[in-house]
């Protein structure tokens, strides 16, 4: 295996590493707000790592611009969705937890075919 | 250590996804589910180098389709109403799956080069006729426009009358002259509360 | 779409700066995808519908009076049909030339010419009605919730 295969193996499992961690933050913790913390940004982290390592497999240059500009579109749009998404739930009046521990929005709550609309506890 | 197949984990995603669909209540979930669920349809096109047909998937479900349905979620309810379970629904279901994947038992193998599809000779002149005919690289745009173009015409009526269907059913009363925001004037322009709704 | 407290323009700062970085960047794309559909995955479905994000992206953000000022009710209405009116009249086209309904190779001095310049008619009449469609059920979605009428 040639230095750039190495150099791209790292880069691919540290990328997918990272984004098994932000799935294990959604999973953990305890809020919305710091579970699109935890969604975000290691997510755009190990997909740009991902990137990064695709470009030095690239078969010539012009894969690699258009890889830079995927990146660099993901750069973008990635922050600014969920930067959106915790702006519409700020609006909407949802609580972070700490705030006020009894107040829950329907928001907060997945019920799985369950006989409650809304999770009391 | 025998070779997975890459589609094997799309298609265990797939599953989960649309049994999550099915069951979750809360629709807001749901509609980023389907999302989610024409994402993994794209990859495995992509998969399958069915490029032209990822590219659409991508588009219009990932994209303008979850925009729709979560600007229909908000003039609806937030959650599913409780239905009681019924056993007949999930046995039509279970019985025209099964005779699905029983008929994919006869399909040749993906790829092959004898299968029949590409023993037509239909495809021969396709193929021969792309490259001599047309000087158009694309085979799926030749086969799509010019040599199947009746039916995209077909294709393009009906997503025209899709949009004539959604006007006649949303858009209440709405006639050439009025402005956006202000139902309460008569048609002719004056301050007049109207009795009926819109 | 409703919103259930209304931000104010000044609120949204880094939607505004973002969107109106990536807006032009979507249409060229979906231009690109349109016309580059002969020699690459595109045509005149993916092309309509990225086109219409685009503006249901200015839309979302800039405000429904903002987008239906760009693109009106009117456009909307007629660009829907007169994209399949193209498709079908590239096709009648072809048979006052002499040939059959949809042959394109009657359309320039050489047939492969022809062929080219009519698949490229039909796609951009399929683009148009894809793009006019998207933007009509958008509307109609969107004017719902904002009328008294519609639900809350």
């Amino acid at each position: 295996m040639s230095p750039v295969d190495i150099a791209t193996l790292v880069l691919l499992v540290s990328g997918a590493a990272f984004c098994v961690v932000g799935g294990v933050g959604v999973l953990r913790m305890p809020d919305f707000y710091t579970r699109t913390h935890a969604a975000s940004i290691p997510d755009t982290l190990g997909a740009g790592l991902i990137l990064v390592g695709l470009m030095l497999q690239g078969g010539g240059w012009i894969v690699t611009v258009k890889l830079v500009f995927v990146l660099a579109l993901l750069l973008l749009t990635g922050p600014t969705a969920s930067h959106a998404l915790v702006k519409a739930a700020h609006a909407s009046g949802l609580a972070w937890k700490g705030e006020d521990d009894t107040h829950h929005t329907p928001l907060q709550t997945v019920k799985v075919g369950g006989d409650d609309a809304v999770d009391p506890g | 250590m025998p070779s997975i197949p890459v589609e094997l984990p799309i298609f265990i995603l797939h599953l989960l996804t649309a049994l999550l669909i099915a069951r979750l209540r809360g629709l807001f979930s749901a509609a980023m589910l389907t999302g989610i669920f024409s994402l993994l349809s794209c990859c495995l096109f992509t998969l399958m180098d069915a490029v032209d047909v990822a590219f659409t998937e991508a588009a219009v479900g990932a994209g303008i389709s979850t925009v729709l349905i979560l600007g229909t979620l908000a003039l609806t309810d937030r959650e599913e109403r409780q239905r009681p379970a019924r056993a007949l629904p999930f046995v039509v279901v279970i019985v025209t799956g099964a005779a699905l994947i029983y008929g994919t038992f006869d399909m040749p193998p993906f790829g092959a080069a004898d299968a029949p599809i590409h023993m037509h000779p239909v495809v021969q002149t396709f193929v021969h006729g792309a490259e001599h005919d047309f000087h158009i690289p694309n085979i799926v745009t030749v086969i799509l426009a010019s040599y199947r173009g009746y039916d995209t015409l077909g294709e393009t009526a009906v997503i025209f009358t899709a949009g004539v269907g959604v006007l006649l059913l949303l858009v209440e009363g709405k006639r050439a002259g009025d402005p956006p925001s202000e139902p309460d004037h008569g048609s002719d322009g004056s301050d007049v509360p109207r009795d009926e709704a819109a | 779409m409703i919103d259930p407290t209304p931000m104010r323009m000044r609120d949204k700062i880094v939607l505004r700066v973002v969107s109106k970085l990536l807006i032009p960047f979507i249409l060229l794309f979906g231009l690109y995808v349109q016309f580059h559909g002969d020699f690459g995955p595109g045509g005149g479905f993916q092309a309509g519908v990225i086109f219409a994000a685009g503006f249901i992206l200015y839309g979302l953000i800039f405000g429904l009076d903002e987008v239906e000022t760009v693109v009106p009710h009117r456009f909307v209405e007629i660009g829907s049909a007169l994209g399949v009116l193209i498709y079908g009249g590239v096709g009648v086209v072809n048979m006052m030339l002499g040939a059959n309904f949809l042959d394109y190779s009657v359309l320039a001095h050489d047939p492969a010419h022809g062929r080219h310049y009519g698949i490229l008619a039909i796609e951009a009449g399929v683009g148009l009605t894809v793009f006019a469609t998207m933007m009509l059920i958008f509307y109609a979605f969107a004017d719902r919730g904002r009328r008294p009428g519609g639900a809350a």
